[in-house]
Order: C-alpha cells, then structure tokens, then sequence
C-alpha cells in the first residue's frame, strides 16, 4: 500500500436523534440536503477538493443508504487505487464483536485500517457538517507546530459559547484548557469536532484510552483532557467562513435556506470547489403552464404545476395543480397532490401528500411531515 | 438467447447547420440534459443487452467525450461491454443512409468474436423508449433471419426512410419510399441472427458502398424478414425543425412520463453533477424543461433549456432550445431559435425565427 500523508476518518454512526423523523430510517449523514445533495457531500467534497483521497467512513446506525450511496467513492473522484473510500461497520473477532462505543472508539477499532496506509496525520471529521474548505490550510497549521492535535476552532458570539466545547488558548494559539459547555467561558472559540491528529500520537492515546474502563471514549470528553493534562502540543486552527453543525431540525432547516439566501457565504452553484453528490439520472425538471415559481431551488426531475416560493424541492419532487409551497423543503421524490397548502415545512422523503392537505404550524415552528419511504 | 447490440452513427443528417459542424448527429444534445444517441444506448441496456459496438465517424469527438467507456449504461464490463468501432470516411457524406455494409465488414470481428445468437441494430438518432425483450421473443419464436421494426405514422409530406408493406403471414414483402406507400414507418431497428449477418458479409462484401437496407429491400423473396410493431412514442429528428419540435414534445405529461420517467427503463446519460435550478424573483417559467445548474431570472416558454444557463432578467425566450452553458442577456427576447452550447445573447438583442425554420445559433457564438 502507498504511504499517504494525511487520511481522513470521517463519524457517520451517530443517529441524529434531535433531527426526529428525519433520521427514523437513514443514518444522519445521508439525509437529504439543498435538493439533491446528501448531507455527507459536503465533507466528501472537501476531501476531495483538498486532495485527500482515502476516507474512512465509520458507520453504525442504520447504514443502508449511507453505504448505498457512498458506493464506490466514483462520485467524488474517490474510485482509485491506492486509497478511496473504505465503509467501516463494527465487526467481530476471535473473541466476539463489540458495537462502537464513542467516537474514539470507533476509530480505536479501525486502527488496522489506519496502519494500511501508515499516513503521517489523520484527519477526524463529522459527517454533519455544513461547510467548505481546503483541509490543507489547516494541515499546514499542524505541520509548522509540529502539533500532536490541532482543533478547528470557530469564533461564536460569547454569550453563545456556553453550548459549545470551548477551547481556551494562549497567544500562540497553544490550547491551555477544553471545558464542554462552561458556565462561565473565558473564551470564545468553539470546537468544530474537526481534529487533526499525527498518527503516532493518536495511535497511543487511543491504545491507552481503551484500557481505561471509566473512559467513555470519545474525543471531546475524554481523548483531549487527556492529551493536555500529559501537555502534548495542541493548538487551534481559526476557522473563518461558514459552518453549520446541522444537528437539530432548525439548524437543517436554516443551512438548507442559506443555499440561496446567502449564496456569498455558502455556494454550491461555483465551479471552483464544487460539491459533488451522488445523483441519480433523472430527466430536466419540468415547470408546467400555471405554475408560479418565486425565488427557489429545484433539483432534477421535478415536475411542478403549483406554485413554488422560498422553498427547495429535492430531486423527482411532483408538486400538483393549485398547491402552494411556501419557505419549505420538499425532500426527493415526495409526492404533493393538488391545491395543498405547505407553510414553513419539510415533507419527508417519498412521502405522498394527499389532496387539499395543508401542511403548517400556526406559531411558525417547521413541521416535519410524513414517515420517510426511501427508495435506493 | 444472447443478443448483442450494434449501433449506428456513421451518418449525418442534412439541414442541421452548425449543429453538425463538428459534430456527429448522434451526438447533437437533446432534451436538457440528454445526446441523441443516450436512447438506442439505453434501449438496448434496458432490455438486458451487455455488449454493444458503436460504429462512430471520424468526427467522433464529442461522441466520445459523451459516453466515455460506457459507465451510465453499466457497460463498463470485463465480460463484453463498448467496443467503439471505427466507421468508414464515406459515412460522413452518407445523407440518408444509416448502416454502410463497409462499416459492418470493417467491424466484422465484433460479429465474429462473440457467439451471441441475435444481433440488433438501431441508428443512433431517434427519440423514444423501447424495451427490446417482446421483440427478441417474437423473433426468437419465429424461423425469419431478420425482423424490422416499424411505427404506424399519420400521413404527412416528404418522409425520408422506408415504409414496409406486411403480408398476412407477418413476411414483410416491399420497402417502399414515401412517395410509393404510406403507414408502416421503419425506424432504423432491426434484429438478425448473427450467423446470417456473417452469410449476408460473404455474399454482398463486394457491395460494400452500399446500405445494408438496400440490398435486404432487393432481396425480400430471399431473406424471410418479419416484422415488429412499435407502439410507443417516436420522436424522429431528421431536421431542426424536428429538433425543435421533440424538445417540446418531452413537455407533454404523457410523453414526458413514458420516455422520460419510466423507472423500469430510464434513460441514462453522462452526469454533470450540476446544483440545483436558482430561480429568482421575478422570474417566469411556463410549460418548460429545465436542466440543473441554471440560474434563471427571466421569462421562459415553451422551451429546452439545458445544463449551466443563466438566463438574466427581463429576457424572454419562447419556443427554442438553449444548449449548455449559454448565456442569455438582460431583455433579450428569442423565440423559435436553437442556440448551441456555449453561446452568449448580449443585453437587448432580439432574434425570431420561425417553427419551420428556427434559427440557429452556432456553437460559441456572441451575439
């Protein structure tokens, strides 16, 4: 196997419990996005853009169209030979098999996978994120600090920064102290849940933190204090741009708007970094004679005879004669029959919505509607 | 039952333009997002069939830069899968005629090779969506070296092709000209025993500046030929004109679901992997196809408009077909025009051509 210098472990086990219906039969990271995207394009894509080409991908919680659509990696130009991506599940051994206990965990037990590629750095991601950037910028940050781990750190507004895992740094950018969720926080940078780690150093932590049975292996609890209570060099990487951890419904909700709301901030209609998916081939949409379309964002295969405004339709979306859609998403292939009314909500994937259905919530709240019917 | 497929796009068609400048008609863009030859291309690899040769012209370019190595039809294979097969130089000129008997026998080792029992053969240049399997089986039950395949048309004026004449039995007895019979259009597809292919090289090889179909129509009391009734939607595109006319067919609800949304036969194309359509305020879009990665914030009718267009405000385009990548000004108005990729409409021009004669604008062309 060709040596690599940095390879990317991407976390896609988790269920997303916040996102509800969303996630009650697909794994968070493979859940509709901006149309035609799935939430793990963006990382995929910033992997790829950023030139590493060999990601691992830790999967647990209900895989199926995760692994589907990740397929060969083809998609993001990641069907090569020496790397591509690789879906690790659990698995069992000589003495049984155990379920990923925490994130840490996950990549302790894949250590073997790691070793085939003896890369100098591994690169640890979230696979619900919401952003672009060139992970380079960042390596080389870890790099000239000869750094064991090097957090990606975003600035929040302070009176924030008590939900965050927050990073207390010095002048150099040295991190002195990590409090999850401070009561009082002295700083304001926010931990991403983006790391980059030098594969010696994070091979040991991971060996020793497996042995530590009060240890609920994960990074951001036990991994990190660990590292800077053994005064390991670690240091923050100052993210700028934009970023959206889409872990509850209004965070997916808004981050979704922002495609074409804040088109400066987060742009996926460019042709440098692109974010590339895994579309299926649908024919062009088709907008039919009465319909109205305001501002919008309308994926492949659609066929709209309503009207359309704020919203996002996901791929092969049918919206019927006489609908309204207002600031919704419609995720791929749900069915919308005629003169329905969808008010500030996201209608599940595949869901048939019957006739002179009206879909919203009197207070604003975005309502999810419909169990997910998912088809591969 | 194997049956391999074998392609034909070795020929132009007149009255294309600029379109076919540097193109080969198989590979002139259709329907948003598609090329012609994507549907004789998924026909056969709906219907099961796993290795398909692609007789291409010299000018083969873009066709090759279009279907690669056959992946969106999952012929990227170790067993069969594309052979792209170089076609004669004579085929360029050929108006009209599809299958060259030379570019067949040049080709002879992709027949020879394989031991399939049934070859089909289809041009590369119509729209509609067929499922191979019944005619394989009416084939495949009947004694005939060959059966042709046919749609039942309304008259109309001055069709190039054959119209064959169908005995009780099935035999199919005359190919007639249009203006010697009328009702059962061929259209360019046919299947034939493999062996009976390599027979028919031995004896016509010396006629190889002919079109196959010529000598099968003079040799009808000889071959038993059969034939097969298409009753599914044929979109033929022998002129721009008709070019424009299978763009706005496809925004019929029952033409668009049968061709286009069948989940059983999709039809696959290469993937560009473009962000969804941004319309803006302002915008107005009726009774159109429109393809990913457009931004549109003018008026759009009755219209084809491809991958990556941005169409700017106060613009109107009606009746026409913008291929990828154009550029469509502020209040500019273009009604019955087909631009061709790449083009840019600046602020204020207005073009008009007619549903006969749309106007066409060639490829990277500023107006």
């Amino acid at each position: 196997m060709k040596k690599k210098k940095c390879i990317a472990m991407l976390l896609a086990g988790g269920q997303g419990s916040r996102l509800g219906s969303l996630t009650s039969s697909i794994a968070k990271p493979a859940v509709s996005f901006g149309g035609k995207y799935r939430i793990i394009d963006f990382s995929l894509s910033n992997c790829v853009n950023s030139g590493i080409d060999t990601v691992g991908i830790l999967v647990q919680y209900k895989p199926l169209i995760l692994n589907k659509y990740v397929g060969t990696g083809e998609s993001w130009d990641m069907a090569v030979a020496d790397g591509g991506v690789h879906i690790l599940p659990p698995y069992a051994g000589e003495t049984g098999g155990e379920w990923y206990e925490g994130t840490a965990d996950a990549i302790y037990h894949n250590i073997d996978f790691i070793d085939l590629y003896s890369p100098e750095h591994v690169l640890i991601l979230s696979g619900d994120h919401i952003y672009k950037t060139d992970y380079n910028k960042m390596l080389e940050v870890h790099e000239a600090n000869k750094a064991d781990l090097t957090v990606s750190v975003i600035e929040v507004p302070i009176e924030e920064a008590s939900r965050f895992g927050i990073m207390t740094a010095d002048d150099e950018g040295n991190i002195v102290k990590f409090t999850e969720k401070p009561k009082e926080p002295d700083s304001n940078l926010a931990s991403m849940g983006i790391y980059i780690f030098s594969w010696p150093s994070l091979r040991k932590a991971l060996l020793e933190d497996h042995e530590d049975h009060d240890s609920e292996h994960d990074f951001g609890k036990n991994i990190i204090p660990k590292m800077l209570e053994e005064k390991k060099k670690l240091i923050v990487y100052r993210f700028e741009g934009y970023w959206r951890d889409v872990g509850t419904v209004d965070s997916y909700y808004e981050s979704q708007m922002d495609l074409m709301d804040d088109v400066e901030s987060i742009n996926v209609f460019t042709k440098d970094a692109r974010v590339f998916s895994n579309s299926n081939i649908y024919p062009p949409q088709y907008i039919g004679p009465e319909a109205n379309i305001g501002k919008a964002l309308i994926s492949n295969g659609c066929t709209v005879y309503g009207d359309v405004d704020h919203s996002i339709l996901g791929s092969g979306v049918v919206i019927g004669e006489g609908s309204v859609i207002k600031d919704s998403i419609i995720l791929p292939n749900a069915i919308i029959g005629r003169n329905c009314t969808i008010n500030k909500a996201i209608v599940n994937e595949g869901v048939v919505v019957d006739d002179r259905t009206e879909i919203g919530d009197a207070d604003g709240k975005i309502v999810v509607y419909g169990t997910s019917k998912l088809s591969v | 039952m194997k049956t391999i497929g074998l392609i034909s796009a070795n020929y132009q068609g007149k009255g294309f333009g600029e379109l076919t400048e540097e193109r080969t008609l198989a590979s002139v863009p259709y329907g948003g997002r598609y090329r012609l030859i994507d549907f004789a291309l998924s026909n056969m690899a709906n219907s099961g069939i796993t290795t398909i040769g692609i007789v291409a012209p010299y000018t083969s370019g873009s066709l090759i830069d279009h279907i690669g190595i056959g992946n969106p039809w999952s012929l990227g294979r170790k067993n069969g899968g594309l052979f792209l097969m170089p076609g004669s130089v004579y085929g360029v000129q050929a108006e009209g005629r599809r299958f060259l008997i030379r570019d067949v026998l040049k080709n002879i080792k992709f027949f020879e090779r394989d031991d399939a029992d049934y070859v089909i053969i289809s041009s590369s240049t119509d729209v509609y969506n067929m499922d191979y399997k019944p005619l394989i089986k009416q084939h495949s039950e009947s004694d005939r070296a060959m059966t042709v395949v046919y749609k039942k048309v309304p008259r109309g004026e001055d069709y190039e092709g054959f119209f064959i004449d169908i005995s009780e039995d099935g035999r199919v007895e005359k190919f007639n000209t249009s203006a010697e019979g009328w009702g059962n259009y061929f259209i360019d597809c046919c299947i034939v025993n493999r062996e009976f292919m390599l027979e028919f090289l031995k004896w016509f090889g010396a006629l190889e500046y002919m079109d196959f179909f010529d000598v099968v129509k003079d040799h009808l009391d000889v071959f038993n030929v059969g034939a097969f009734e298409f009753r599914g939607y044929f979109g033929r595109v022998r002129s721009t004109s008709d070019l424009l006319k299978v763009n706005q067919d496809m925004t019929d609800y029952v033409i668009r679901n049968e061709v286009f949304c069948n989940p059983e036969r999709t039809i696959y194309t290469k993937t560009q992997d473009e962000a969804p359509v941004f319309y803006l305020p302002g915008s107005d879009v009726r009774n159109s196809t429109i393809s990913a990665g457009c931004t549109i914030e003018g008026k759009v009718e009755n219209s084809t408009i491809f991958r990556s267009v941005t169409i700017e405000e106060g613009a109107v385009v009606r009746n026409s077909v913008i291929m990828m990548h154009c550029h469509i000004g502020k209040d500019v108005v273009l009604d019955n025009v087909i631009c061709d990729k790449y083009v840019t409409i600046n602020d204020g021009v207005k073009i008009f051509g007619s549903e006969d004669k749309p106007v066409v604008i060639g490829k990277e062309m500023t107006i």
